[in-house]
């Protein structure tokens, strides 16, 4: 039984219909990455999944739980954390606040041991605890954006681009966080622009195209299919 | 809030537009906003001042003038305590509640009714008043912000989940202001109301010939006390950093694992409890009227835009500076005039600085 299942699903925002049918899992420990041209439905099957939208048909399981019509403030209790492409940080709020919502949902734990750990992860955080996120650069901010979902310590952590308008190098550095994180145990479904490169670190990947599932296969399997790689990575 | 979230990709690429803003170097604009800030607090000075001049020139006497002044601060006090209600329910629901006034109203005559039950204690120190009007205080604030809590279960959570304009939450706050207000007509007629019916509060001669009544000292001391409660709460607890998160961006703050409808009925009780003890206050300085809050919204709302709409301590200065306006109106024309003055102040801020003294941005 996968960590993270999703059966079929139909919906959209509010009447539109998005993803069609569509199915795919993440196993515990796995990278799953997803991929497919603008439109495809990527960002709105990670929303569905979060319960940010809700599915007219299909069901999705997260641990044992449906979770097709949870709040997303009730899917974080169960061990799910997502960093949205845009807007992911309390622009007002310091680093070390942001920090601490990330844990808001969290019942009798010690924040100040969740907060040691996220530090240790993102050491710059730490020197930069006091100032405000929205006076960060992008790379600093998406920093935060993880460490705050980091915080509950979650089995699965949805990243929506996380490497959006961000710098090569600074590319290639979350690229390597998000491999450390999964490390430690954590899997990670990630939608991603730079589809050479989340393949390459990714176990799996599915390939999405006007809201249906095109294509599934180990990372390795994707970027060596010409299909594949002659429709979405660009030659 | 689910409102936002349907929305969520014209939202989406606002933000875009907005992180890029960000990106860019800020020390351009900082200096010219500190400038504006600066600008709009030394021209709010001056008209203080020369308010005060003008007063002094149309022969009030320094010592009267000061003591409008003290007065004036005070009046600001009980204006701050309904403004910061209103301000933190503007950041995190983003509508103008225009039914505050009638919860001012309300806490008033939740105190007179307490008061009214138990048996009359002897004044305490100076003060007109006995220990029931503090216990009437005690029940009138909770009893206030639960009623804030119930109102928005019935009436504004409905809107939220139809994803109705704001505009409709503003409309449907000024229905909600006539309502309260004709239930309070309803429950204790029209007639004006007294804590106490004639009992006597001297004025304290303090130095420099000043004279305050005992009263006007309580009424200052406990709206300074709740208002640095307030900040307390927004700055070191998890329920205020919430709310700051909260009316941030309130589809984060749901991602993220914060429950924002109980954030959103927590801002509706410290809102109408401020309120209430602010209503409270304001019937203690003069008397219970049925329209005695909605008289207040005006002031408060100029505090509250002076201030920047959404912050609390903003909110507080705007409406002290409101306050002495309004008191010192009354050296050199017809104190009628004092809510004129609070409107103009507002239409000057409206032009000048829109965004208000404390506004980030």
């Amino acid at each position: 039984m996968p960590l993270l299942k999703v059966d079929k699903i139909t919906g959209g925002y509010g009447d539109s219909e998005i993803l069609r049918q569509l199915s795919m899992s993440v196993g515990a420990d796995e990278v799953v990455s997803i991929i497919g041209p603008n439109g495809a439905g990527k960002s709105t099957l990670m929303k569905t999944v979060f319960g940010l939208l809700h599915p007219r048909e299909g069901s999705i399981t997260f641990d044992g739980h449906d979770i097709s019509h949870m709040a997303a403030h009730q899917i974080v209790k169960l061990g799910m954390c997502y960093v949205p492409q845009v807007a992911n940080v309390f622009t007002t709020l310091t680093v070390e606040e942001n920090l601490e919502m990330g844990a808001f949902a969290m019942e009798g734990g010690d924040m100040a041991e969740c907060k040691q750990r996220v530090y240790d992860m993102f050491p710059k955080l730490k020197q930069r605890r006091r100032q405000l996120a929205g006076k960060m650069s992008g790379g600093e901010r998406q920093m935060v954006a993880m460490g705050s979902a980091l915080m509950l310590n979650p089995k699965l952590l949805l990243l929506d681009e996380p490497t959006a308008a961000l710098s090569p190098k600074l590319v290639d550095e979350i690229f390597e966080r998000v491999a450390r994180i999964n490390e430690t145990g954590i899997a990670i479904m990630m939608v991603e622009q730079n589809a050479k490169q989340s393949l390459e670190m990714a176990h799996r990947g599915y390939v999405l195209a006007n809201g249906e599932n095109r294509q599934e296969g180990t990372g390795k399997e994707l970027l060596e299919d010409p299909n594949v790689g002659r429709l979405y990575l660009g030659g | 809030m689910a409102k936002t979230l349907v929305e969520d990709a014209p939202v989406d690429m606002l933000a875009v537009g907005k992180a890029s803003d960000d990106a860019k170097p800020q020390d351009t604009q900082e200096g010219s906003f500190l400038d504006g800030r600066a600008a709009m607090g030394i021209g709010l000075a001056v008209i203080l001042v020369a308010m005060w001049l003008l007063g002094y020139a149309t022969g009030t006497d320094v010592q009267t003038l000061l003591s409008l002044t003290i007065w004036g601060v005070m009046l600001g006090g009980i204006i701050a305590l309904g403004g910061i209600g209103l301000t933190l329910c503007y950041g995190v629901l983003k509508f103008p509640n225009f039914a505050h006034g009638a919860l001012v109203t309300l806490g008033a005559y939740v105190t007179l009714a307490v008061i009214q039950l138990l048996p009359k204690s002897q004044p305490i120190w100076n003060f007109s008043f006995g220990w029931e009007l503090v216990v009437g205080l005690l029940v009138a604030i909770p009893v206030t912000g639960i009623v804030s809590v119930l109102i928005d279960g019935a009436l504004y959570r409905k809107l939220r989940h139809r994803n109705a304009a704001l505009v409709l939450f503003a409309m449907a706050s000024l229905g909600m202001a006539f309502f309260l207000r004709s239930v309070i007509y309803l429950l204790w007629g029209s007639d004006f109301h007294f804590f106490y019916v004639g009992r006597s509060n001297p004025a304290l001669h303090l130095p420099l010939g000043i004279r305050v009544q005992a009263d006007q000292l309580f009424v200052f001391g406990l709206a300074l006390v709740l208002v640095i409660l307030v900040y307390w709460l927004l700055a070191r607890t998890k329920m205020g950093k919430a709310m700051r998160a909260t009316a941030d961006n309130p589809d984060l703050a749901q991602v993220r694992g914060i429950d924002t409808e109980r954030v959103i009925a927590w801002t509706w009780c410290i809102g109408g409890g401020l309120a209430a003890a602010g209503g409270v206050m304001y019937a203690l300085a003069s008397q219970l009227r049925p329209d005695m809050g909605f008289t207040l919204l005006l002031p408060m709302f100029a505090g509250v835009i002076m201030g920047g709409i959404g912050n609390a301590f903003g909110a507080f200065v705007g409406c002290i500076v409101i306050g002495i306006a309004i008191q010192l109106t009354s050296a050199f024309m017809s104190p009628a005039y004092g809510p004129a003055v609070a409107f103009a102040l507002m239409v000057l801020t409206l032009l000048v600085r829109p965004q208000g003294l404390f506004a980030e941005k």
